[in-house]
């Protein structure tokens, strides 16, 4: 419950701040967008297998960011930025996608 | 599948593709059931998940609102580089009527100011003119007309062009083409030649860029007509006989060029643009 409405307090904040992205931080918004949604569903998938641990959902949310955007950032230092990107997103969007389908076969039991 | 000690690195792509679990919450799960915790709340755990939902919102909406902010300004960008463009083009073109307009004017205030007393000197002049393609000019003369072909897909090599590489977007005439046909008419006697409503000068250039055929920096397409004056019988007759005229002739009939050329009673040629000398200097009158 509390973890819906900081979502939505989080999304109405950006949408009212209306930050401008530094431009040297632009190309890490993807990945932190993909990582933040593979953080949103795993936590819902250990909500529903009664696992969900807060300091390991702030954690892995955390260090995934950081981890995607160091490879991000070494790719970009040695000129294969923009595949490495991709192959995060990838990576991240079959976690987003196993996870989702996980927590579709707990909720509706198809 | 879940708790294999040492996994093979083909096993752990397919786990990473199959089981997207994440061992974290599991494992944090059986330690605290370990510890007897399970089901109690530790102070942070409400702070925690409110501060990390907050921030992965803010996140999201940053970028909802960075990517819908992005596409107008690429837009406003590309609107604005068109306008700049049209823009030049507009000036570039102004500045061409400009610059034939005051050179009338600069050859009438010239004839005016001179006088008849300077007749033979304005005869000169305008000799001098003529001969530097200056000057608009008419008179009897010699048109050639090439076309690329109606169909212009296939890019081909060419019979008669060795050392020609098959050119994209399918063009089979080249600036070497026009460049011939423009040599043999001034080899054949042609007084003023003008291509494509170009005039030509001593220092004009007809030069290839990309797809397009440059002649003085003027872009120039399909079909390419190119008039010379000069005395029509012999233009026509040795033009006819020339090896240029009978290679157009065989790619006429084995690519499908345009290929024609007849006498013209009267031929008008517009006046060229003659950039001034800056380093060459007359050896002889020093005035």
């Amino acid at each position: 419950m509390i973890a819906a409405l900081a979502l939505i307090a989080g999304v109405v904040a950006g949408l009212l701040l209306r930050p401008t992205v530094p431009t040297w931080l632009e190309p890490y918004l993807p990945i932190a967008v993909v990582a933040a949604l593979d953080a949103v569903f795993g936590g819902i998938r250990a909500r529903l297998d009664n696992v969900f641990d807060s300091k390991v959902f702030v954690v892995s949310f955390v260090s995934n960011v950081l981890v995607a955007a160091l490879i991000v950032f070494l790719g970009d230092k040695l000129g294969v930025g923009s595949q490495l990107s991709t192959a995060v997103v990838v990576v991240l969007g079959i976690r987003i996608f196993g996870n989702a389908a996980a927590i579709r076969r707990r909720v509706f039991r198809a | 599948m879940s708790d294999r000690r040492s996994p093979s690195s083909t096993q752990q792509l397919v786990d990473l593709v199959l089981d997207p679990r994440d061992r974290g919450y599991e494992a944090a799960a059986q330690r605290k059931v370990a510890a007897g915790t399970a089901g109690v709340r530790r102070w942070y755990d409400r702070p925690a998940v409110a501060i990390g939902c907050l921030v992965i919102g803010f996140v999201l909406a940053v970028a909802w609102v960075q990517t819908h902010r992005g596409a107008p300004q690429e837009a406003k960008v590309h609107d604005s580089l068109v306008q700049r463009v049209r823009t030049a083009e507009t000036t570039t073109s102004g500045l061409t009527g400009d610059e034939a307009r005051l050179n009338a004017e600069v050859s009438g205030l010239q004839q005016a100011a001179l006088g008849p007393a300077a007749a033979s000197l304005l005869r000169e002049l305008n000799r001098n003119r003529l001969l530097a393609g200056a000057e608009a000019v008419y008179g009897p003369g010699l048109e050639v007309r090439l076309s690329e072909p109606a169909g212009e897909s296939e890019p081909s090599t060419a019979p008669g062009h060795g050392d020609r590489t098959p050119e994209s977007g399918g063009h089979i005439l080249i600036d070497r083409d026009i460049r011939s046909v423009v040599n043999e008419l001034w080899a054949d006697g042609a007084e003023a030649i003008s291509v494509n409503g170009i005039r030509l000068t001593p220092t004009s250039a007809i030069r290839f860029a990309g797809d397009a055929i440059l002649v003085d920096y003027e872009q120039i397409a399909s079909p390419y007509v190119i008039d010379a004056i000069g005395a029509p019988d012999r233009l026509d007759t040795a033009f006819a006989n020339s090896a240029v005229a009978s290679r157009y002739q065989t790619l006429a009939g084995a690519k499908g060029i345009g290929f024609s050329f007849g006498e013209k009673p009267r031929l008008q040629l517009a006046a060229g643009v003659v950039p001034p000398p800056q380093y060459a200097t007359p050896t002889g009158a020093a005035r």
